[in-house]
């Protein structure tokens, strides 16, 4: 059947990596996709995958939940940066606009000994999980929403938090980061608490449960470079790191074991 | 004495002892670059100000606090970049970089070994072989060593390391800290900035002075 070809339609080379588990030794795959300018990416890692399981290949597996920004889960390292080429935006908000006809395009999992392939471009990630479980978390009464005015809080800490609370666990400060350090992460999930009164009771213990179980699952160690922050989709700011190594300071001087 | 230790084998503590120790080196070399400008004022006044210095009861005290600080720097040192470079055994296949890192930045495990050869170098030419000799001019030894050739690349070329290593590690060792509210930001980086270039015109005109007028 001869295509007709579309306004807007691409051609698109794409290298994607294949790797069948934790471990296995992996190798970019070479294939030709039509696109369109207005897919996103993932819809193109779709196209591909439609390809695939039509002639009878394996598709790639890619991580994918809610295609709009907010779930964290679509890592793909695409040309060497995290979420691809476009500031603030996952991949799945990515979109082929970005792209000219003819571009070849390269995708690889996150890279990190703390992210274990699962299978080609999907990784483990679940050392996020474990961090926010050792701290990550308030422990009040929710019961049902209080007065407004019940617990002040102020303005500048509010918006501080609310910053922070906008990260989505997606680990693309990991992926970006020379060291696979997860600190800009473990700050944000530190900050978004420790800024507000309800954080306070276990704000110590936060913060010394959080950076032990960090340092526990085998991140590098942060020197500074600030690529998270320049990866990170939601633009979660380097001061977070600041904050967690005085909050780490401040925790273990008052510690009493 | 416990959650010190804890804190030492922690990634954010050793941190910052990095940031602590090599603060401490920072303040160390501008006072020794300062020390070294009374060469501009010829031969005498600087072996003035080094006799003045040795003849101190204290001199071998400093001594030692500069060894334990650089012992302590570069040990953990090894500890974190030995960490870092194992936590990504699979490398990327494409560049890796979303431009926010610098050459100063990605090259202190390189600028850190590179300065470590120049200290042995150094402490063996000014201060070792001293030992060993009745009298000495300690300033000729410096004018004698600066205007050789081999001398003149071996102390530009490190004085080049220092300033790569300042130019990161000033602003990097107060985010370390936790001193980071945005409205410091600049004046960090700034300064950070002001005395790298201070450290490497006053210790970088001294080689080129001598070596070009001799
Ligand atoms: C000449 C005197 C030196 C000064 C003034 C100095 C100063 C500093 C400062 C201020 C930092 C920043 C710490 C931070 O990011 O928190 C640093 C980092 C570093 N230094 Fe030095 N340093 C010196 C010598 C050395 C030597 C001899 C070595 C190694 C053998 C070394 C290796 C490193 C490394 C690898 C880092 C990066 C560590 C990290 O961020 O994880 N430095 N230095
Ligand atoms: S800090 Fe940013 S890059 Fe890191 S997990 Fe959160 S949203 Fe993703
Ligand atoms: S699929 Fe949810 S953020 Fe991309």
């Amino acid at each position: 059947m001869i295509q007709k070809k579309n306004h807007g339609d691409l051609r698109i080379v794409l290298e994607v990596w294949r790797q069948n588990g934790p471990g296995a030794p992996g190798a970019f795959e070479e294939h030709e996709v039509m696109a369109n300018e207005h897919m996103s990416f993932l819809e193109l890692l779709d196209v591909l995958n439609e390809q695939l399981v039509e002639s009878g290949r394996d598709p790639f597996v890619f991580e994918h939940d809610c295609r709009e920004g907010i779930c964290g889960s679509c890592s793909m390292t695409i040309d060497g940066k995290p979420h691809g080429p476009r500031d603030r935006t996952t991949a799945c908000q990515l979109h082929m606009r970005e792209y000219r006809n003819g571009d070849r395009v390269r995708v690889e999992p996150w890279r990190a000994n703390a992210f274990p392939v699962v299978k080609d471009l999907m990784t483990d990630r679940s050392a996020f999980d474990r961090i926010q479980q050792a701290g990550g978390y308030v422990s009040i009464n929710t019961g049902s929403a209080p007065d407004a005015h019940a617990m002040p809080v102020n303005k500048e800490n509010a918006d501080m938090a609310f910053d922070a609370a906008a990260c989505i666990g997606c680990g693309a400060c990991v992926a970006a980061c020379p060291n696979a350090s997860a600190m800009l992460f473990t700050s944000a999930k530190l900050s978004q608490y420790t800024l507000l009164p309800q954080g306070q009771p276990e704000r110590d213990q936060r913060a010394l449960g959080m950076v032990d179980q960090m340092d526990a699952e085998g991140f590098g160690n942060c020197t500074n470079h600030y690529e998270c922050e320049a990866a990170c989709p939601k633009g979660i700011s380097v001061t977070n790191i600041a904050r967690m190594n005085r909050e780490y300071a401040r925790a273990t001087l008052r510690r009493r074991d | 004495m416990n959650s010190f230790i804890r804190f030492l084998s922690s990634s954010i503590g050793r941190k910052y002892v990095m940031a602590v120790t090599g603060l401490s080196l920072t303040l160390f070399l501008l006072v020794h670059m300062a020390g070294n400008l009374t060469l501009y004022a010829g031969n005498d006044a600087f072996n003035e100000y080094a006799d003045l210095l040795e003849s101190n009861p204290l001199l071998p005290l400093a001594e030692a606090g500069l060894l334990v600080l650089f012992v302590v720097h570069i040990l953990f040192a090894v500890l974190l970049t030995g960490r870092n470079k194992t936590s990504r055994s699979d490398k990327y296949q494409s560049s890796l970089g979303m431009g926010a890192k610098t050459v100063a930045s990605t090259t202190m495990w390189i600028t850190g070994p590179v300065l470590l050869v120049f200290l042995v170098i150094h402490i063996w030419d000014f201060r070792i072989s001293k030992e060993l000799l009745d009298e000495y001019d300690l300033a000729q030894m410096v004018v004698d060593r600066l205007r050789h050739p081999v001398g003149f690349v071996i102390y530009t070329a490190s004085i080049g390391m220092v300033g790569l290593h300042m130019w990161h590690a000033f602003q990097s060792a107060f985010q370390t800290l936790g001193v980071a509210h945005p409205r410091y930001r600049s004046l960090i980086q700034n300064t950070g900035r002001l005395i790298t270039a201070l450290l490497v015109a006053g210790f970088g005109g001294i080689p080129f002075y001598l070596f070009f007028t001799g």
